[in-house]
């Protein structure tokens, strides 16, 4: 991809987050503190909606995630993860809390494969995780 | 919730927002090549960009700011507010697609560069100059105040209005001073995308706030009955002859229809300012020009102004103790995220406007000022450093001005608009009027511009201080001073036009005129339907934005008295001016792709290569010059103080 395309697509994916990302996050917010499912599955919504949007702006410019962005969201995940075991091993966390972080990992969870399949194909997804030592043997030689 | 929580937020974001900003300037220091990446980005903005930033800088900070206030206080006296987004675009579907391919004609990336070489006037090149300090001094400093006098609300004062300006001021120069203007370009897309989604939620909010649109609607018909409020939803006559605000006139009743005409031409002048063109200038091609203007200026952030900001500011009018700022306050109590977000949103379109205004003065002053007729010897690094020092320069000034002079700023801010529109006549000279003179062009700004001093605080302030005590104040006749300016400035291009012998032109503008004639030449049937388009035009403007907007008063209106009812649920003007707007797209539609003012343009055009001359050294004459410049700077200083001393009261 040349180099005014990467800027182009970059500014379109720091636009969605900016917009729906960090409407989205606002509304998880708003749900824990208000102990709001609603509210969280509107934020859910907007999360969803980010990845879906970022997906669509990928496959416009023919390419994936770059490194640092898969970096960055998996980082992410993991730390909200781990704030929400620990909220959890603490107790800080009402039923409306537990399901809304519950619904939340299950929707990114579920994501993956998901995006995986639409992107590589369910055999090709599979193949990304699956590799066989043919491949290294074929790489070495 | 803990204190803490109510704390972090802000600052969060705001650390946030920088850090995203400098990542953006350094990709945009990466892709500058020399003077021309910083000044124009190389010509190299992709359409679409230039389509998204020209709708986020078109007085979005100053809608959510300035815009629900006016609503709040004033009612639906000024309806033409929610046709704005069809009055912001209209400039730019009659000018962008020529002055866009007369600059590439030229080479050259600035409004004030394409009146030097096409009028060889250096007085327009010192008013576009003049024009865009004032933006970036008066229009944005303002903006930049209410902002800071924002944070000082929502942090209940443990961050004062001038520390909030001093960061500000930080933020803006990082932006613009480090990466020019395809800074300005890459980081406007999110600054625009933020800005017309907090524009969204700031609606929301205040209609959430106030029970949900209908108990707003409910109270609206209550204060439409009250004797002493109904004045609030209706615009009283077509003119008053009052001889203006501060000299009888009486501002309850100056929103007559010719104000709101009036209004409609300042606004119409933002698109006519430098601004705007330096985003116009510095996209690789046109193609974004008509379906950015039609759908996302006057379409989406149309469609932002008619509905969400009348709906803040129609929930201001029905609540008195709501505002911008205290919907801020309350929500950033309950919801300090949120609150920070939307903060965001306001402050990136604020920044943005304010950045590209400081950029547009400085890169005025240096480049098209002191570079050509003082120190032309001047090497384009040294030209980028001198502006970024020019940058910082007015960054701190427009910092003084918001902190110990907010009067001036208020009467500098003022006249932003006026006189930006008073560039019609010679964007129009370039585009469409070829038998504007050079010298028509010049004295009809200049009169355009006395036109507008005089009908504004500061014109007869100044004289006051002088001991001239006009007999009129501001906006006689509940004229607006564009027009007054307006009407000066098309009086003196008629005549001169006249008198002036028209044959004589530059050699830039034959070129330009050639080209306009034949390769972008208007075909034979968009000229069949000129007389239709003007038809339109001409209607349009009586009944969305002058004398009809009196039929608006009782047009969606059933009964009387008790048993009144509004047939749209809503205040007759307001749905009148939604009907303006919606007929507005059809019309600027109309004029971009029928009449093919704007419509997308294949044709490549080579760069105009002017016959070699030998260059001269000017160093002495340049240096006389800077001396003249300054002893008549000191003469006139003295002779006011002098002229004060003895005549004022």
């Amino acid at each position: 991809m040349s180099k005014p395309a990467r800027v182009e697509r970059d500014l379109l994916v720091f636009s969605i987050w900016a917009v729906l990302g960090s409407g989205g996050l606002c509304f998880l917010l708003e749900g824990f503190s208000r102990d709001s499912y609603l509210l969280s599955l509107i934020g859910i919504a907007a999360i969803v909606a980010s990845f879906v949007a970022h997906f669509i702006v990928n496959g416009i410019f023919g390419v994936g995630f770059g490194p640092g962005e898969a970096a960055l969201g998996i980082g992410v995940f993991g730390v909200i993860l781990m704030v929400f075991i620990g909220g959890w091993a603490i107790g800080a966390l009402s039923e409306s809390d537990y399901w809304s972080g519950l619904t939340l990992f299950a929707v990114l969870a579920l994501g993956l494969p998901v995006y995986l399949s639409t992107r590589y194909g369910l055999r090709g997804a599979f193949s990304h995780f699956h590799v066989r030592h043919a491949d290294f043997e074929d790489s070495d030689q | 919730m803990t204190g803490l929580h109510h704390a972090i937020w802000l600052p969060l974001s705001v650390f946030f927002y920088a850090m995203v900003m400098l990542y953006w300037v350094r990709v945009s220091i990466a892709g500058n090549r020399g003077a021309d990446g910083f000044f124009s980005a190389s010509h190299g903005l992709p359409p679409w960009l230039g389509a998204l930033v020209t709708a986020g800088v078109s007085l979005t900070g100053w809608f959510v700011l300035g815009g629900t206030q006016l609503v709040a206080r004033d009612g639906f006296t000024l309806p033409v507010l929610v046709s704005a987004g069809v009055l912001l675009a209209l400039p730019g579907v009659i000018f962008f697609k020529r002055l866009w391919f007369a600059a590439e004609r030229l080479h050259v990336s600035s409004l004030a560069d394409v009146f030097r070489l096409y009028y060889g006037s250096p007085f327009l090149v010192v008013v576009t100059t003049a024009i865009a300090v004032l933006f970036a001094l008066g229009f944005s400093g303002l903006q930049v105040r209410m902002l800071s006098g924002l944070v000082e609300a929502m942090t209940g004062g443990a961050v004062s209005e001038l520390a909030a300006t001093t960061i500000f001021g930080f933020i803006l120069f990082a932006g613009v001073g480090i990466g020019g203007m395809r800074s300005i370009g890459y980081f406007g897309v999110i600054q625009t995308v933020l800005v017309l989604s907090a524009i969204v939620f700031v609606a929301g909010f205040a209609v959430v706030s106030a029970g949900g649109f209908e108990p707003v609607n409910a109270r609206l018909l209550a204060l439409s009955l009250q004797p002493e409020t109904a004045r609030l939803f209706s615009v009283g006559k077509v003119i008053e002859f009052t001889a203006g605000l501060g000299r009888g006139g009486d501002y309850a009743t100056s929103h007559t229809a010719l104000a709101n005409l009036s209004l409609a031409f300042a606004l119409m002048g933002f698109q006519a300012s430098p601004l705007v063109f330096k985003i116009l200038f510095s996209t690789r091609r046109p193609s974004g020009v008509a379906a950015g203007q039609i759908w996302v200026t006057a379409g989406f952030l149309g469609a932002l102004i008619a509905g969400g900001i009348m709906l803040t500011g129609a929930v201001g009018l029905v609540d008195d103790g709501f505002s911008i700022v205290t919907l801020f306050q309350g929500l950033h109590d309950r919801s300090p995220w949120f609150a920070a977000w939307m903060f965001i949103g306001v402050a990136a379109g604020v920044q943005l406007l304010a950045g590209l205004s400081l950029f547009a003065a400085a890169e005025g002053l240096v480049r098209h000022v002191y570079r050509p007729y003082f120190h032309s010897a001047l090497s384009k690094a040294a030209t980028v450093t001198i502006t970024r020092i020019a940058i910082a320069i007015l960054a701190v000034l427009a910092m003084i001005l918001q902190t110990i002079a907010p009067v001036t700023l208020s009467a500098l801010a003022a006249l932003a608009l006026p006189l930006a529109f008073q560039l019609w006549t010679p964007l129009l000279g370039v585009s469409w009027l070829g038998w504007i003179t050079r010298q028509a062009a010049a004295t009809g700004v200049g009169f355009g511009i006395a036109g507008v001093l005089l009908t504004e605080p500061l014109g007869y302030q100044v004289l006051s201080f002088f001991g001239l005590e006009l007999p009129w104040g501001r906006w006689p006749w509940t004229i607006h001073s564009a027009l007054w300016g307006m009407a000066a400035n098309l009086a003196a291009v008629l005549i001169i036009s006249a008198i002036t012998n028209r044959t004589v032109v530059r050699q830039e503008a034959a070129e330009i005129r050639a080209l306009f004639s034949g390769l972008l030449a208007i075909s034979p049937k968009a000229r069949d339907w000129r007389s239709f388009a003007w038809s339109i035009v001409i209607a349009w403007f009586f009944l969305a934005a002058g004398p009809g907007l009196i039929f608006g008063n009782t047009a969606f209106v059933s009964g009387e008295g008790e048993t009144t009812a509004w047939l749209l649920g809503m205040p007759s003007l307001w749905a009148w001016g939604i009907a303006g707007w919606v007929s507005g797209l059809g019309m600027i539609w109309f004029l971009a792709y029928r009449m093919e003012m704007a419509n997308p343009s294949q044709a490549v055009i080579p760069a105009y290569t002017p016959p070699l001359k030998l260059r001269r050294n000017n160093t002495e004459i340049e240096q006389e010059r800077l001396r003249i410049l300054f002893m008549a700077g000191a003469i006139v200083f003295v002779l006011a103080v002098l002229a004060a001393f003895i005549f004022s009261r």
